[in-house]
């Protein structure tokens, strides 16, 4: 436990002797910058905010744009246009396989137009400059640039994650604590809160309040308090139980002797040892936030299309995976690679936070 | 670890060799396995209103007529006979001997009881007011302001029964096999009430009967040898299944464990369409776009004109639903002895000219509208590319608004609050009249609040007039000046029946206009 | 502790009392009914329909109506599943979601804590590394890719499980693996993860260097003193964990044609049958209540510290 003498300004650690004096935030940092894993983590983070955040200003593509010669064209790093005559001539392949096996009418129609966007497309390949663009993701069902997609797609979707750790951390450490410390009544009515926020139909009470805004506005503001208000429940029952379990420890005990008050005791001595647990707590939900966007824009808050969310690129994709696996794997690995980058670095924030490990590493 | 594991599969493996030793019984007949895409709402004909129901209820019950596996036109049910009167006004039905499957017979008299049950205010049935569409003196007696003795049928002897009609409607006795005229099992629902539905009680007069029931989870039906037409039932069990994933519907399909599945994965048209088991048949049903007209700039034709001619549905219909799907300019579907009027079609030219003409050269100062629709992954596409269409072709930028359905219900329908918005139509019954008559003003389902005298003249005018090409003009007149002269929508496609279904494996089956597919018909080819 | 259980089991009842009424009053306030659709009701049809369900009555008749109902254990018809009431809907799902729910959160506890107390036991080595990746990857990926990822391989490639049902269809118990790994996956990510971070902060613990200093063998120290201690996350996760496994598998049951109540709370509340939505919230909330409470009691066990005075 570092404790700062305010008499004679010099810190002490656990056995009473003068350590250099630094603050726990620097100490942390010094920590976190030695855990490669934590630092790649970090690394990582900063791209996708740098790359997501900064799309409009970096060379992509429009992620609304669609071109109906270039749909579903898998990644490749050829020109769209070589790309969409080689699946054309595939199709005609399968078209006339198929022909031959029963013969439908709607096939032989397929067939004809296939053959004609063919001369289309070997007439048009080689002077229309659309036909040059490289989709190295691939595209999707309208001919849009998956890349694009994703990457505005990214920006809903961390915001959306960080806004609801954040808020889950903040209301839950502060209920958690006040319930767990305090006890009593207090405790009751904060649980019996908890239990009627989980309890009330949540899909209902969003479809509510979103018809209660005038029409139009469709606010992401709404999206984020729609997350935030369930996004707290669990984690401030964890708090609430670290919190119980180390009221009573031998080291509150001694602070309480001390003199010190409940909010010191909680900040400075309960919440420092509950840390480790409310980081891992936070960093496993956020993907659960990811995944609730999507599903609160099927209630139609949020983002509208064709703007999508990694959520929707994701739940999009599944659908055709077995045809367009890339139009799933993108987003997907997208969105993984981040949540591990996040992971990494909620570990390394907990051991580099963690009060234990101070000065031992 | 590996000791808890291979513990805990031995056990699995265990169970799994009881449940199947258990479960498989002498296999006698035909096995049919169904998707049917939804959970049914209720097996009670007079409360039934969806399309899975009406499955079940094909199995389970039969009207005074069925409907033509081909043609979905009135074949002989209960009725082996019908004679309309010369004006058109009076049908009179000869009753076939037959009795429900506990051997109760089925007179004149059950008729009339089942159609005063459905219409009956007490009763509360959604559809009743199909049955008021027609029969005289129903909807008076359905809204309570007038007893039953006000509805127009009756048992003229044992079986004989005759029912008064509005008006000359050449399409009531086709409507008639639709289940709001259900002959219901009267001795029964007297007796047990309520629980009459119940797998203990309920007796039907179909070809098949209820033999197992669990929600959410299967319905089976086995033969009913108490069926006039027995002999030519070929199934001896056939399971329905309320799947409502469509790929999981799909991949049933294609390991095996489903004979037929309505519905497919849009996602995966690609490579359904090639299958030799995939069936796609017209259906009478349009997809199209609502324009609230009171609203401005929507309430000028020529904004609604430029809108509609700068989709170009062809492409709509080859690139991005591409199930097969009809791409038109009309309402109401192409139907026996009607040609539907045509509206504007693609023409960017002409679009940006009246769109300049309506005071928004090249789309400037043209609001943001947002375009309402219910959330489906269907919807959302064809809205993308509508957004991207009008926004190339013609300049302006429409927002995407998606509810979910019964939000957009209330916001499209009861509070006509929208500029835009995504609609659907099935028809009841093969008449231009169900796609067209609510359009008038007043309508219940008119929800871009469309109003011309004019047009409600010839719609109620058709309505009297006896069939033929006559009638058959004055309904295109009225479709002519919805579309073509005042665009109150703009028709996309007509659907399309996507069935999976291997036709050289199961005989009986075709593909018709209503989808219904009559189960009697149903067998193995042989 | 036992004043503790009165006192916390009498705070049961106003609470259920409170959300029961809220709910009651805020489901009406969603836009639409259980009877709109495309085709919209004849004004007369929707009169008929109003006056059978007691619609027609002013809302607090309709509410002490209810309420009297539910006292008597009847939850009422249901609007949309015409020919079955909410308690044979609900009575239907009920155990197949309760069999699912906690074969799965079973195994996610089981696979969970051996994962977590592996990864903390080789904190930093390459064992820690796999494993929690794993756990990442398991919540990382989303119920409804993984369940269809199942299906493709191992239903349709290898054709070793069917894709799809319940028990009492013809492939019996196989069909129970694919949804029980489907759902099990965050579950299990959440507890490893958990019991990692728990154990590691536990092993630090002033208690746990007395235990060692005293000179027990590491074997002892960790099953009497750091695994109790390091369970307590675990346990308070595990009480909303039961009643959202139960409650919350729409997907898993979707997928794989399950016929549970995860699916009924969904569509009662899309389909605005508020009946069912109601029992659902009696349910969920008792489970809910149920569990927390259990939860409560379990820390005063595990944790000898803990006292509720």
């Amino acid at each position: 436990m570092p404790s700062i003498d305010k008499n004679n300004d010099r810190a002490t650690n656990e056995f009473n002797q003068y350590v250099k004096p630094v603050s726990l935030w620097a100490d942390a940092w010094k920590r976190l910058r030695r855990n490669k894993m934590a630092v790649l983590g970090m690394w990582i983070v900063a791209i996708y905010m740098v790359v997501t955040f900064g799309a409009a200003l970096l060379p992509f593509k429009s992620y609304t744009e669609q071109e109906m010669l270039h749909i579903n064209l898998p990644p490749s790093f050829k020109p769209a246009g070589v790309v969409a005559l080689g699946r054309l001539e595939e199709r005609k392949v399968e078209l006339e396989a198929a022909i031959t096996r029963s013969g439908r009418a709607d096939l032989k129609q397929d067939l004809t137009r296939i053959e004609n966007e063919i001369i289309q497309l070997k007439g048009e390949v080689d002077t229309d400059p659309k036909h040059k663009r490289v989709y190295i993701l691939g595209t999707d069902y309208l001919g849009r640039d998956m890349l694009a997609r994703t990457i505005y797609g990214g920006q809903i979707s961390i915001m959306i994650g960080l806004i609801g750790t954040l808020t889950a951390a903040m209301i839950g450490i502060v209920l958690g604590s006040l319930g767990g410390y305090l006890g009593g009544w207090v405790d009751n009515l904060i649980g019996r809160f908890v239990d009627l926020m989980y309890s009330l139909p949540y899909m209902l009470v969003v479809i509510i309040i979103m018809s209660m805004l005038p029409t139009g506005s469709n606010s992401i503001f709404v999206l984020y308090i729609a997350i935030a208000m369930i996004s707290w429940l669990t984690i401030s029952r964890v708090v609430r139980g670290q919190i119980i379990s180390l009221k009573n420890s031998e080291f509150v005990e001694a602070a309480r002797s001390m003199g010190a008050g409940s909010g010191r005791i909680i900040f400075r001595h309960l919440l420092p040892n509950s840390l480790g647990i409310i980081i891992i707590y936070s960093t496993l939900q956020f993907p659960s936030f990811i995944m609730n966007e999507s599903f609160l824009s099927f209630l139609g808050l949020g983002v509208s299309a064709p703007r999508a969310s990694w959520g929707t690129l994701v739940s999009e994709g599944v659908q055709g995976m077995q045809l367009y696996p890339w139009r799933l794997l993108v987003p997907a690995v997208s969105m993984t690679v981040f949540l591990f980058a996040m992971n990494f670095l909620g570990d390394g924030l907990r051991d580099a936070l963690d009060p234990q490990s101070k000065n031992r590493n | 670890m590996k000791r808890v594991l291979s513990g805990l599969l031995l056990i699995v493996m265990a169970a799994t060799l009881i449940v199947s030793c258990g479960g498989k019984g002498p296999a006698k007949g035909v096995e049919f396995v169904m998707n049917n895409g939804a959970e049914p709402q209720t097996l009670d004909p007079s409360k039934i209103q969806g399309v899975p129901e009406h499955k079940i209820y094909m199995a389970l019950f039969e009207g005074l007529v069925g409907y033509d596996p081909k043609t979905s036109l009135a074949t002989p049910g209960v009725a082996e006979s019908w004679t309309v009167s010369p004006d058109g006004t009076q049908v009179t039905f000869k009753l076939r001997k037959t009795t429900w499957s506990d051997g109760t017979k089925i007179t004149a008299q059950t008729v009339v009881d089942s159609w005063l049950r459905t219409l009956d205010p007490a009763t509360a049935s959604e559809y009743a007011y199909m049955a008021g569409m027609v029969v005289k003196g129903a909807n008076e007696f359905n809204a309570g302001e007038a007893g039953k003795e006000a509805v127009q049928i009756r048992a003229l002897d044992d079986y004989t029964f005759q029912v008064d009609l509005l008006g000359p409607m050449p399409y009531a006795v086709d409507m008639m096999a639709h289940y709001t005229f259900a002959i219901l099992p009267m001795h029964v629902i007297n007796a047990k009430g309520e629980d009459w539905i119940k797998v203990e009680n309920i007796v039907g007069n179909g070809p098949f009967k209820l033999a197992e029931w669990k929600p959410q989870e299967s319905l089976t039906v086995v033969p009913n040898d108490k069926y006039w037409d027995a002999k030519t039932v070929k199934l001896s069990k056939i399971t329905f299944l309320p799947i409502d994933d469509n790929l999981t519907a799909y991949n049933k399909f294609k390991a095996g464990e489903v004979d037929w599945a309505h519905g497919i994965p849009l996602s995966l048209v690609d490579e359904i369409k090639l299958r030799p088991d995939y069936q796609v048949a017209p259906q009478v049903a349009t997809y199209y776009y609502l324009f609230n007209v009171t609203r401005k700039p929507f309430d000028d034709v020529r904004v609604r004109k430029a809108l509609t001619m700068a989709l170009d549905m062809q492409e709509l219909v080859d690139k991005v639903t591409k199930g097969g799907q009809l791409a038109t300019s009309s309402m109401v579907p192409a139907m026996e002895g009607y040609t539907p009027a045509k509206g504007p079609t693609f023409n960017v030219e002409e679009a940006r000219k009246l769109l300049a003409e309506a005071g928004f050269p090249d789309g400037k100062g043209f609001p943001k509208t947002p375009i309402l629709y219910n959330t489906s992954d269907g919807h959302k596409i064809i809205a993308e590319w509508v957004q991207e269409s009008w926004k190339k072709n013609l300049g302006i930028e429409v927002t995407l608004l998606n509810k979910e359905w019964k939000t957009f219900l209330d916001t499209r329908s009861n509070a006509h609050d929208f500029d835009i918005a995504r609609a659907g139509w099935v028809g009841d019954y093969l008449d231009p009249n169900t796609f067209l008559d609510m359009f008038i003003i007043g309508s219940g389902n008119n929800d871009g609040l469309y109003a011309n005298p004019e047009y409600d003249a010839l719609v109620k005018k058709a309505g009297t007039m006896k069939a033929g090409p006559e009638r058959m003009a004055t309904l295109q007149a009225a479709e002519a000046l919805l579309i073509a002269k005042d665009q109150a929508v703009i028709p996309f496609y007509h659907y399309v029946e996507q069935d999976l279904i291997d036709t050289t494996k199961w005989d009986g089956w075709y593909a018709n206009p209503l989808g219904v597919h009559d189960w009697k018909y149903i067998g193995p080819k042989k | 502790m036992s004043r503790f259980i009165v006192r916390r089991f009498l705070s049961v009842i106003p609470t259920l009392f409170i959300i029961v009424t809220l709910s009651f009053f805020l489901i009406r306030l969603a836009p639409g009914g259980p009877f709109s659709g495309e085709k919209k009701l004849p004004p007369e049809i929707m009169a008929n329909i109003m006056r059978k369900y007691h619609m027609d009555e002013p809302l607090v008749k309709q509410y002490f109506r209810y309420m009297g109902d539910v006292l008597q254990f009847d939850l009422g018809p249901s609007y949309r599943y015409k020919d079955q009431t909410v308690n044979d809907l609900i009575g239907n799902a009920f155990p197949v979601s309760v069999m699912l729910g906690t074969m799965a959160l079973g195994t996610a506890l089981l696979l969970g804590t051996i994962v977590g107390i592996t990864s903390a036991l080789k904190q930093n080595k390459w064992q820690d590394y796999a494993a929690m990746s794993v756990a990442v990857l398991g919540i990382s990926v989303p119920a409804f890719v993984v369940g269809p990822i199942l299906m493709l391989i191992f239903a349709l490639k290898l054709k070793w499980l069917p894709t799809s049902g319940w028990l009492s269809s013809r492939a019996g118990a196989l069909t129970l693996i694919m949804p029980i790994i489907t759902l099990m996956m965050p579950y299990f990510a959440y507890i490893a993860r958990m019991s990692r971070g728990s154990l590691i902060e536990v092993m630090r613990s002033d208690y746990v260097r007395t235990a060692r200093a005293k000179g027990l063998k590491e074997s002892v120290v960790i099953r009497k003193h750091v695994l109790k201690g390091a369970m307590l996350p675990i346990v308070t996760y595990l009480g909303p964990a039961f009643s959202g496994i139960i409650t919350g598998s729409v997907v898993v049951e979707q997928i794989f044609v399950i016929p549970g109540i995860g699916r009924i709370f969904v569509q009662s509340a899309l389909n605005r049958d508020y009946t069912v939505i109601m029992g659902d919230v009696i349910v969920y909330s008792i489970i809910l209540i149920a569990a927390n409470f259990v939860v409560d009691i379990l820390y005063g066990l595990l944790d000898p510290r803990i006292s509720y005075k």
